[in-house]
């Protein structure tokens, strides 16, 4: 469905991204895996098309030089040079890292400024259904957004990028600084997401151990380069991959 | 479809003798330092040497007045890009060190040797006073409050009757002769140039960058911000009040256009076009904005038209501004390559 060939993209002369083939086809939960600087954002920028914005902000401002190279294309269909309003129109919509709400705007707010490529009667659905996922954002739909607590901020922002209709949900760390707790809630609602409005999603984290049980096939990012890719469980047999990103250690006898 | 391997790149480096020289190494070879003075030498010896080449009176005097305006940019410039306080207050500036030094000279008989640098220091201090209010928010306050003065002061003296009231005060003591006010307002200028580009790499610049930045931070490591702006918008104000105290003399007259838009606006326009946070970009921009604006006197009310189509097509195509694009060619070479 959603794909991208010989990605690569350099930060003026730092490449950040090193050929990177990824795939997500119909209805999987994708999950990319790897420490800061990975490039598991860069990967989420280009995919959604941001980088198309941030480069022309660096260019205008005569900051670093962004180069892409590769090919993303999209239900066959190649979207590489289409703005990121464009792909959102196509739905490819992005839940961007540190969930950047309208801090300013109360919830029902936000969410409807998400349903701005929605019928009115989608966003109706749409909206129903976000609360009946996320019920604590109903009970708090009259507060403004930057006084919701890091938990509820993330499923605001969930919300507000399902109100955009997607066929393709790229959420990018969604679990960043969040109670195990809260971390558990927001997987399983990812599940119920993609289970229900039947989308595919692509979702990116440092640690794998609370995401892996949903995905469908992941891959591992190291310094840009893709270092191993697998389903679910081709990775947890890798004792490596085992240690660095589930946390689960055993001696080497 | 093409491979990956088969698209180029275009790639910049810094020049080896950029990274040499950013290192004590500099001092090796001629040529290493000559490539860290030659620009400056340019502007230094280009600034003392323009008097000379221009013929005319009337240009020399176009050329006085943009160091003026010049001395304004950088205090904008430094107020904008290393505190993060957005001034539109030059006029403020340029009327409140204008009228001082006016006071000063007609009044207590002082000379303007002694005038200048009590107009710096007393206005600097006096404008800082006047705007520490809004120095602890963040946001817009500081711009319209600075943008609100200069209107508050001119109403003030124009309804009181104040001060020569609209007709100014005239009789106002010139400089010995122009040779002596031109290369004071010039080495003055290339004083301050060098000095605040000075000021922003030692550690009270750190700290002011530091707050544009993120005061919250700064405040968490017990720096008091207020403070620290209190002594930026000084600085800055006091160079907006010095060049208010030289054009009086220059005019030999001081009146309520002292406190015209004009100062506030034109130096940030020539802070867009010369690139804003080099400090030297300002002061480029002066250079071209004021006499091009005086060659579009004959235009009448047009000329706004021609400067405004400048403005835009700067802010359109060359954002960033003529410095920051030529320290980017002079310090970088580029090349493709095979990514």
């Amino acid at each position: 469905m959603l794909e991208a060939k010989g990605l690569m993209v350099f930060y003026e002369n730092m490449l950040a991204l090193n050929n990177i083939d990824i795939k997500c086809e119909a209805g999987q939960i994708v999950g990319v895996f790897g420490a800061n600087s990975a490039g598991k954002s860069t990967l989420m920028y280009t995919l959604s098309g941001i980088m198309q914005d941030i480069k022309k902000k660096e260019e205008m401002s005569g900051g670093e030089r962004i180069t892409v190279m590769g090919e993303v294309k999209y239900q066959n269909e190649t979207i590489t040079d289409l703005k990121p309003s464009q792909r959102a129109r196509k739905g490819i919509v992005l839940c961007p890292e540190r969930r950047r709400i309208f801090s300013e705007s109360s919830v029902l707010e936000n969410l409807k400024i998400g349903a701005y490529l929605a019928t009115r009667s989608q966003a109706k659905y749409t909206l129903e259904y976000v609360f009946k996922l996320f019920p604590a954002l109903e009970k708090l739909k009259k507060r403004i957004g930057g006084f919701l607590s890091g938990g509820e901020q993330q499923m605001l922002a969930i919300g507000r990028a399902l109100m955009a209709q997607p066929k393709v949900l790229l959420l990018d760390e969604p679990l960043l600084g969040l109670s195990p707790l809260m971390q558990a809630t927001l997987i399983l609602a990812t599940r119920e997401i993609r289970d229900e409005m039947n989308i595919s999603i692509i979702i990116t984290e440092q640690y794998a151990r609370p995401v892996m049980p949903i995905v469908d096939y992941a891959f591992i990012l190291e310094n840009g380069s893709a270092v191993m890719e697998g389903t679910k469980e081709e990775l947890m047999d890798n004792r490596d991959i085992r240690a660095a990103y589930f946390g689960v250690e055993e001696s080497y006898t | 479809m093409t491979l990956p391997s088969e698209q180029e790149r275009k790639e910049r480096i810094d020049r080896g003798i950029k990274i040499r020289s950013d290192s004590i190494y500099a001092m090796m070879s001629h040529r290493e330092l000559s490539y860290l003075t030659l620009p400056r030498l340019i502007l230094i010896v280009g600034m003392l040497m323009i008097p000379l080449v221009i013929p005319s009176m009337y240009w020399q005097r176009v050329f006085t007045i943009s160091c003026i305006y010049a001395l304004l940019a950088i205090s904008f410039d430094f107020l904008a890009h290393y505190v993060g306080l957005v001034s539109l207050g030059g006029a403020f500036f340029v009327g409140t060190g204008g009228y001082l030094a006016a006071i000063a000279n007609t009044s207590l008989g002082l000379p303007p040797w002694l005038t200048v640098p009590l107009a710096t220091l007393v206005g600097g201090g006096l404008c800082t006073l006047l705007l520490l209010p809004c120095l602890p928010l963040r946001g817009v306050y500081f711009a319209i409050v600075s943008l609100m003065y200069p209107l508050f002061l001119a109403r003030v003296i124009e309804a009181l009757d104040i001060l020569g009231g609209t007709d100014g005060i005239m009789g106002i003591d010139s400089f010995p002769n122009h040779w002596v006010e031109q290369y004071f307002i010039i080495c003055i200028l290339l004083l301050i140039l060098f000095g605040a580009r000075r000021l922003v790499n030692m550690d009270i610049g750190l700290v002011l960058r530091g707050v544009k930045d993120n005061d919250q931070a700064i405040r968490a490591s017990g720096i008091s911000v207020t403070f620290y702006k209190s002594v930026a918008v000084f600085i800055a104000s006091a160079m907006g009040c010095l060049s208010g105290a030289c054009l009086v003399h220059i005019y030999m007259w001081s009146g309520i256009s002292q406190f015209a838009l004009d100062f506030s606006i034109i130096p940030i326009a020539a802070t867009v076009i010369g690139g804003g946070g080099t400090l030297v970009g300002p002061l480029l921009g002066c250079l071209i904005l004021v006499p091009i604006s005086e060659l579009l006197r004959d235009f009448g009310t047009l000329r706004i038209v021609f400067y405004a189509l400048i403005l835009v097509a700067f802010i359109i195509f060359r954002s960033e501004g003529i410095m920051v694009y030529g320290q980017r060619k002079y310090h970088q070479f580029e090349r493709w390559i095979k990514y």
